[in-house]
């Protein structure tokens, strides 16, 4: 299986056998069935703060997903349902708006072969009695695009904050105000907060990958500075995404039948407040019909998230 | 000479021969007599009516009843503690004239914090002139959140508001955070903080406000006449069912409103002063108002008397 060879020698044991959808290496795509972990694992152990190594790695991650979309595309030519195929054209071209960012994989902006399915398996919507139902055939055209990604990182050593604060450059340190160092880098645009233990947060950041190269540039600076900084427990915290429905909505009426899940209090927030049970997440929706989703912790949550709303954000639209 | 009272509801105590019939109770010996046949049924039977009556004006030490106040079985779990009273003879008091047995305070250790909290829930309610049943309401309200202690340890006084709150609206009579927080010394963000929290560790939930609930009350403080009220009530129900005013708080539009019905009437009200009584700040009620006043010919009732016609209202 030529799937095979393509892989690189330490991934052998991770490749999957011919036709499995779940890929060895995860794929990162917007409809993922949930829980396909979707953090790229480090395959090899790279504590080494090289954002060259990071690049190089992030490159063949890409390299390695090109050939298993290739691969997955021809599988699935075969596995299209009707159906399917007027949900791939609206899906696709907000797909490949979506993945050209994290790729940079040529193949995709190509406009992608008529009668292929996009290179991710059919939406999964686990039908609970606690998620809204959807019907598998309706998918909304719409993805949300993510503003802001949480995440932590242990440089793992004890860090001295006021040295950090005099040498570094774009750094504030407000001991009487909070007791960590806020830098702040410009490319990605990022905030990080160091904490004297060693562990760091950074914020800003409008993709994961982005959220793992801040970080890096982040232990790198204080890696110059003189500490002993490690990469460890890289681990995304938060994800907000929003989106835009593109039309009024009847928030009195999303209140009153969905009780449980909504709260709508116009003296204090203009917004409804939504929490979904699964997958848990906050969703802040408004009168114009925009729509705010946060709490997640991989991407998938977010776009299941919103393809569990939009049927039911139709149902209340504003006649009017 | 005796007093009824009516027995019907106990099984206990009836005629063997007449069922039926209400017995009559002979106050000054303690019987229950039968109307038919004259048979005492009950024999020496303890009055529980009160046994002093007092006043207000009366001089508070001298309050000779000596089983305190009438229970509150509902809230306080039955409080059946006992004080003892500050002596009178000399014997009472030592050498220096202090009593000698000081042990008046501690009484209900357990519920002094709830017994504080239905102390201040009235004071807040009789700011506001809130009837009786909504603070029993407060009261009950607060009692299951201080039961549940999922929000044991927050500050009683942020509780005791945001169920104040909360007992208003299950009336049926919602009244605004702001003037909440006018009667309270809790901040609206902690008042509306609260308040979500109790919904949920309650499991209740409030159905929404609507303009007309505020109608009355804004109205009458502002000394309008009934017809100008009923006016801006129309008015402020147009809007909503036209949606014209989809992005603003409910307030804002009662308060454009009102400031609509006032100006085509002779009692004109500026927006400052609706901004007051109402608690929204009158910029908001200028770009309420802007967005209304497209549409004011449709707005008003049919049979409305207008002072000043709807062409010459202001415009701003």
């Amino acid at each position: 299986m030529d799937q095979n060879n393509s892989l690189p020698p330490y991934a052998q044991g991770l490749a999957s056998p011919q036709g499995a959808m779940t890929p060895g290496i995860p794929i990162f795509s917007p409809m993922m069935p949930y829980g396909t972990g979707l953090t790229p694992q480090p395959i090899q152990n790279t504590n080494s703060l090289s954002l060259l190594e990071e690049q190089q790695r992030q490159q063949q991650q890409q390299a390695q997903q090109q050939a298993q979309q290739q691969q997955q595309q021809q599988q699935q030519q075969q596995a299209v349902a009707a159906v399917q195929q007027s949900t791939s054209q609206q899906a696709a071209p907000g797909a490949s708006g979506q993945t050209p960012q994290l790729f940079h994989s040529q193949t995709l902006t190509t406009a992608p072969l008529p009668g292929t399915t996009p290179l991710y398996p059919s939406p999964v919507t686990p039908m609970t009695p606690i998620t809204p139902a959807t019907p598998a055939s309706e998918s909304s055209g719409i993805v949300p695009q993510l503003q802001n990604i949480v995440s932590t990182v242990n440089l793992g050593c004890k860090l001295d904050l006021k040295t950090i604060a005099l040498r570094a450059r774009n750094a504030e340190y407000n001991p009487k105000r909070f007791a960590a160092v806020i830098m702040r880098i410009r490319e990605p645009r990022t905030t990080a907060l160091i904490f004297s233990s060693g562990k760091m947060v950074c914020t800003g950041a409008k993709s994961e990958e982005q959220s793992r190269l801040a970080a890096r540039k982040y232990a790198r600076v204080v890696q110059k500075l003189g500490f002993p900084a490690k990469f460890l427990d890289f681990k995304i915290q938060n994800m907000v995404g929003s989106c835009d429905v593109k039309f009024p909505i009847r928030l009195e009426g999303l209140v009153l039948t969905h009780q449980q899940f909504s709260s709508y209090e116009p003296e204090l927030f203009p917004g409804l407040i939504y929490r979904m049970i699964k997958p848990r997440i906050v969703l802040l929706i408004f009168v114009s019909g925009k729509v705010v989703l946060t709490g997640a912790k991989v991407r998938a949550e977010i776009y299941e998230a919103f393809e569990n709303i939009y049927p039911i954000l139709k149902g209340f639209r504003k006649t009017t | 000479m005796a007093s009824t009272s009516r027995l019907d509801a106990l099984p206990r105590v009836m005629c063997p021969n007449h069922p039926d019939a209400i017995l009559v109770e002979d106050y000054r010996a303690g019987d229950m007599i039968c109307p038919e046949c004259g048979l005492v049924v009950g024999n020496r039977v303890i009055d529980v009516g009160s046994e002093w009556r007092t006043f207000s004006n009366d001089n508070a030490t001298k309050d000779p009843s000596r089983v305190g106040d009438s229970q509150n079985p509902l809230l306080s779990d039955g409080d059946l503690s006992t004080m003892i009273g500050k002596g009178t003879g000399a014997a009472s008091f030592d050498e220096f004239g202090n009593s000698k047995y000081q042990n008046r305070r501690t009484m209900s250790s357990s519920d002094r914090a709830m017994m504080n909290a239905f102390k201040e829930i009235t004071t807040m309610a009789d700011r506001i002139n809130l009837l009786r049943n909504i603070v029993d309401r407060t009261n009950n309200l607060f009692k299951q959140v201080y039961e549940q202690k999922s929000l044991k340890g927050r500050a009683n006084d942020a509780i005791a508001s945001a169920c104040l709150y909360i007992a208003c609206r299950q009336e049926g009579v919602p009244r605004t955070f702001k003037e909440i927080c006018a009667v309270s010394r809790i901040s609206k963000k902690e008042i509306g903080r609260f308040f979500k929290l109790i919904l949920k560790a309650l499991e209740t939930s409030v159905d929404l406000i609507t303009t007309g609930d505020f109608m009355s009350r804004f109205c009458s403080n502002l000394c309008l006449p009934k017809q100008a009220q009923m006016a801006a009530t129309h008015i402020a129900h147009k809007v909503v069912g036209l949606d014209l005013v989809p992005e603003r708080s409910l307030i804002s539009v009662v308060a454009a409103a009102i400031y609509m019905a006032s100006q085509a009437s002779a009692e004109k009200r500026t927006q400052k002063e609706i901004g007051d009584i109402a608690g929204v700040a009158d910029v908001t009620i200028r770009q309420s108002y802007r967005l209304i006043y497209p549409r004011a010919p449709d707005l008003f009732p049919t049979d409305f008397k207008f002072d000043t016609p709807v062409d010459k209202l202001p415009q701003l």
